[in-house]
């Protein structure tokens, strides 16, 4: 087990030594106002980073989820705002879009083969060219109270997304480790052409992945516009970043073929609890970021090394 | 191989073409980048109207515990920037002088509204006395700044502003259409009354610019319809960039350009070195908003004639000054005015914003005076 | 490489074939330049002005010398996210050292040997830690990122020295940056294709079993790859950091992203083994032209973004065609 999960293990030791440390310095870290917030704050990324589990472990990669939040939470504003609809209809709706721009990716990777990196870096500056070019730097502003308790509401004592956060937790978790879809993914990122003869659906896999990225993109754009209660096209700028960070950190191999959503769970929790504690330890902005970069490469280091002396 | 290429050259060709047409045609309209907000622009001549003090329109704050120290901390738009380190080293020259006051400065890498919440809402946490902020977006930064209210801290806004009711005062460096009037009355006088211009700005959605463009644009019809306003271009804050936009934009209309407006503290003086470059001193003008530190050498080579800023350190200086009286209920709701140390008095409008005072323009007289 | 298996595969061939088959892509990219600049030019002659030829070639040229190097990185199967940030630490080195009284030589010598130093770490563990490049990356980029804003507190370098700024330098009457992007694409070319050592940079890349097995040390390449493309990021600082009398401390938004699809657009694919320098550099100017043009046909910037996403999709379908096209060709 423990030599299955050596990553994870690393992964948990660091996050709660982490917690300890922080903890120390600042009296209000460990407070529960302050981590049901954390949990409010990294919703967001943490459904994009869920599903980017599945496309990474397939040994694919989605660029394009910052521009899709982007360009989601403009249509949100031109459905509603502009065109009248329900808001209701007008969130569906824009859920169908940002599912469509995922399948849109799926398709010119699978069909016309274009590399993922590529394939989505493209689509990077497309999703994002047309969020600016629809909302000609306009926002929408003014969302129903209803709305906002979505972003800034609780429900049952936790944040309203938190509970979706732990429900799409609990169904990507079960996916990628108990189905044989899950398993599916695993064998197309080990070797996409050994998943291939042995009949495995690869090409129907891999679009149904993208296309549910897609859908997290626009699901965590949904939860961002209830929160800051205004759309802008450069929203969800860098989210790739912040996404790839937490997932690699989890211990998914970018090569594909191995990954697990406990992991991708604890590198999101890391992250956070990194940037919260040493903000809250008195650290500035960039020191954080120079730290988090540092834990990036060190806790691969220490993994990668374990692993190939526990091989030896 | 071969055939190939003799098919997809064409190919190439052909959309390159049909993709440059099709763009070509919408643009007529030309594109400001002012945001549709109501504008007001002000009288041609230099009369003024005295601004209305009107009534406090600024949040409250509940539940304050009054302490020893203050402990501030100041969040600008993004750090990295000439522009918002002057605030800071306002910030800190305030801290100094104010009893029981500690300030440290800390922002995002990069102007995004998402990293200056989570920066705020962790500030919040730590248990700050009060938050100074320049907001990245007004309405977005709202909700965070409405929970530090409710907290106990005291929440004062300088350079960009949020929603009213989410701080208890801005401290404004110029009304906007201030800002606009100073800034066409300047390139009139250099460029004439039917001389034609472009503007390069940070990025459409950043408020303060568009609202300044809005202004301008507005102010323009009004008093200078001969005037041709020619395009507006977004640079992000970035030197390099703005510099190859300026040098596109001189190569583009030629002769057929006067002049070249800089919206932002970085825009400007890359403007001025493109002008520079090019060899065109004279024949295009080039004027905007910076800081006088960034334009000094166009100013001395003769570049440049001037260029329009408040002073950013004042601005940050006043911000703790207006926050600290705040704490100390020397300044309440429905105040006129506010002592703002070596500033003097400081004059109270719109409710809850705090008057810094009219642009500084700067030039060959004055600009050895300034140093940020 | 793939010149031996194509030579093979189709032994009648004239010079003129040859040329179309070998830089085939390259082609292609000098034509769609070509194509920008005709109908540009035909809407506005000012776009091909003699003036904003020069800004549109060497105002960019910097990125053509990034993706120099990325093209050698790229080749051998890693990636860099982190030369963006890389360029912005490096321009603040070298120009405090300029403005420090230090011999202008020593800033422009530094920016070189700091970027193969720290690229040097970087090569390390990706080639002997296994740390796959794009995570190492993601990691240097956060450091560097951060550390370059921790170490400055956002303070820009301005009063630079007049002899400091090489981009502002002419060689027998062409800007300084045109010569040393053209130089050394040229350079890296012959020697990527005609020294053993640049060909192996192609196996590595295509096949890394095979080239250890040809007695290649990998791993030792791999690491002196990626501090050559810290040196070629130290080039395109000076290139960069000297357009202008003020240095900016932060570190340029996206230009990694620019460098890397100048690269790719230019030929380089990104599953290792294929692509030339000389491709990388073409598309870098392709974008550049691309960008200029925008203006230049009232393009509302609004758009701008979405028709480069276009741009990259239909260059890089066009070659996915190409490819799948050539392999079944061969297959005949």
């Amino acid at each position: 087990m423990l030599r299955r999960h050596t990553h994870e293990a690393v992964l948990a030791l660091v996050t709660l030594l982490a917690i300890l440390v922080l903890s120390l310095q600042s009296d209000q870290f460990l407070s529960v106002a302050n981590l049901l917030n954390q949990g409010r704050l990294m919703t967001e990324v943490a459904l994009v980073a869920l599903v980017m589990t599945f496309v990474i472990a397939s040994g694919g990669i989605d660029l394009s989820v910052g521009s899709i939040m982007g360009l989601s939470a403009i249509l949100l504003g031109t459905f509603w705002d502009g065109f009248g609809l329900p808001l209701p209809l007008a969130m569906l709706a824009v859920l169908v879009v940002g599912t469509v721009c995922g399948l849109f990716n799926g398709i010119i990777i699978v069909h016309f083969g274009m590399p993922p990196l590529i394939a989505t870096l493209g689509t990077l500056a497309l999703y994002r060219g047309l969020a600016e070019g629809i909302s000609q730097a306009r926002s929408v502003r003014g969302w129903p109270e209803w709305f906002a308790r979505l972003g800034q509401g609780d429900w049952l004592g936790l944040p309203v997304q938190v509970w979706i956060l732990l429900a799409a937790l609990a169904l990507a978790g079960a996916i990628l480790g108990f189905t044989r879809w899950g398993r599916t993914v695993y064998a197309i990122g080990a070797s996409e052409t050994a998943a291939r003869f042995s009949g495995l659906p690869v090409d129907a896999t891999k679009l149904a992945i993208y296309a549910v990225s897609g859908f997290a993109s626009a699901l965590a754009a949904l939860i961002f516009v209830a929160r800051v209660s205004t759309t802008r096209s450069d929203m969800g700028t860098g989210l790739e970043l912040d996404v790839i960070t937490a997932v690699v950190l989890g211990g998914t191999s970018i090569f594909g073929g191995r990954g697990t959503i406990l992991g991708t769970a604890l590198g999101l929790i890391l992250v956070q609890v990194l940037e919260n504690g040493l903000s809250l330890a008195g650290v500035k902005g960039d020191g954080t970021i120079v730290l988090i970069g540092v834990v990036l490469i060190a806790t691969l280091l220490v993994s990668t090394l374990t692993e190939r002396r526990a091989r030896a | 191989m071969t055939q190939t290429l003799t098919r997809t050259l064409p190919c190439l060709m052909g959309s390159a073409a049909i993709l440059a047409a099709s763009f070509a045609a919408p643009a007529q309209a030309a594109w400001t980048g002012g945001d549709d907000q109501p504008t007001s622009p002000l009288a041609c001549d230099a009369s003024t109207v005295a601004p209305d003090a009107g009534s406090y329109n600024g949040g409250t704050v509940t539940g304050a515990q009054p302490s020893d120290t203050l402990r501030v901390v100041d969040v600008p738009k993004l750090v990295g920037i000439g522009y918002f380190n002057a605030t800071s080293a306002g910030v800190a020259e305030a801290a100094a002088e104010l009893d029981g006051v500690e300030a440290t400065t800390d922002g995002p890498a990069q102007a995004n509204i998402d990293d200056q919440i989570t920066l705020i809402d962790n500030y919040i946490t730590s248990g700050v006395g009060g938050i100074l902020y320049a907001a990245n977006d007004p309405v977005a930064i709202a909700p965070v700044l409405r929970k530090a209210l409710e907290a106990g801290i005291h929440v004062v806004g300088y350079d960009s502003d949020a929603e009213p009711d989410a701080r208890q005062w801005f401290v404004n460096p110029a009304q906007f259409n201030g800002v606009a009037k100073t800034l066409m009355d300047e390139l009139a006088q250099q460029i004439g009354a039917d001389g034609s211009f472009a503007i390069v700005t940070s990025t459409f959605t950043t408020p303060n610019q568009a609202r300044w463009i809005a202004e301008m644009d507005a102010y323009q019809a009004k008093c200078y319809p001969e005037m041709e306003w020619l395009e507006t271009v977004e640079a992000q804050e970035d030197n390099i960039l703005s510099f190859n936009q300026a040098m596109t934009l001189i190569n583009k209309y030629g002769e057929d350009m006067d002049g070249l407006v800089g919206m932002t503290s970085v825009a400007t003086p890359a403007a001025a070195e493109a002008v520079t470059q090019a060899d065109l001193c004279g024949e295009v003008s080039v004027m905007g908003l910076a800081t006088p530190n960034a334009i000094r050498p166009y100013i001395k080579s003769g570049c440049m004639e001037d260029a329009v800023l408040w002073n950013p350190v004042d601005m940050g200086y006043a911000a703790l000054h207006v926050l600290k009286a705040a704490v100390d209920g020397t300044l309440e709701p429905g105040a006129a005015e506010v002592e703002a140390g070596r500033l003097g008095t400081l004059q109270i409008i719109n409710g809850s914003e705090v008057l810094l005072g009219a642009p500084t323009v700067f030039n060959a007289e004055n600009v050895d005076d300034f140093d940020f | 490489m793939t010149d031996l298996s194509q030579d093979a595969a189709a032994p009648r061939t004239g010079p003129i074939r040859r040329i179309l088959r070998d830089y085939g892509h390259e082609l292609l990219v000098v034509a769609a330049i070509i194509a920008l600049l005709v109908v540009v030019g035909a809407i506005n002659p000012r776009f091909v002005s003699a003036r904003n030829m020069t800004s549109v070639f060497s105002g960019n040229a910097y990125i053509a010398v990034a993706a120099i190097g990325m093209t050698m990185i790229i080749v051998t199967r890693n990636i860099d996210l982190s030369v963006g940030a890389l360029i912005g630490v490096l321009a603040t080195v070298s120009g405090t050292l300029a403005v420090s009284g230090a011999p202008i030589w020593v800033a422009w010598v530094a920016p070189i040997l700091c970027g193969a130093l720290i690229n040097a770490v970087t090569g390390l563990l990706v080639a002997y830690a296994g740390i796959p490049s794009i995570v190492v990356t993601l990691g240097m980029m956060a450091i560097l990122q951060g550390g370059l804003i921790s170490v400055t507190g956002g303070a820009w370098i301005s009063d630079l020295p007049p002899e400091f700024l090489l981009a502002k330098m002419k060689v027998m009457g062409l800007p300084m940056p045109l010569v040393w992007a053209v130089a050394l694409t040229v350079l890296a070319a012959a020697w990527m294709r005609l020294t053993p050592y640049g060909r192996s940079l192609y196996l590595i890349g295509g096949n890394a079993e095979a080239a250890r097995a040809v007695g290649i040390p990998v791993r030792r390449r791999i690491v002196e790859v990626f501090m050559i493309h810290g040196a070629f990021a130290g080039l395109a600082t000076l290139l960069f950091a000297t357009q202008l009398q003020v240095i900016q401390s932060t570190t340029p938004p996206n230009l990694e992203l620019l460098i890397i699809t100048a690269a790719v657009i230019g030929g380089v694919s990104i599953l290792g083994g294929t692509g030339t320098v000389i491709g990388a550099s073409l598309a870098a100017v392709l974008f550049a032209a691309i960008g200029s043009a925008l203006i230049f046909v009232n393009v509302s910037a609004y758009w701008l973004r979405a028709f480069i996403g276009v741009l990259i999709l239909v260059t890089v379908l066009f070659d996915v065609m190409r490819r799948r096209r050539e392999t079944r060709q061969k297959g005949h």
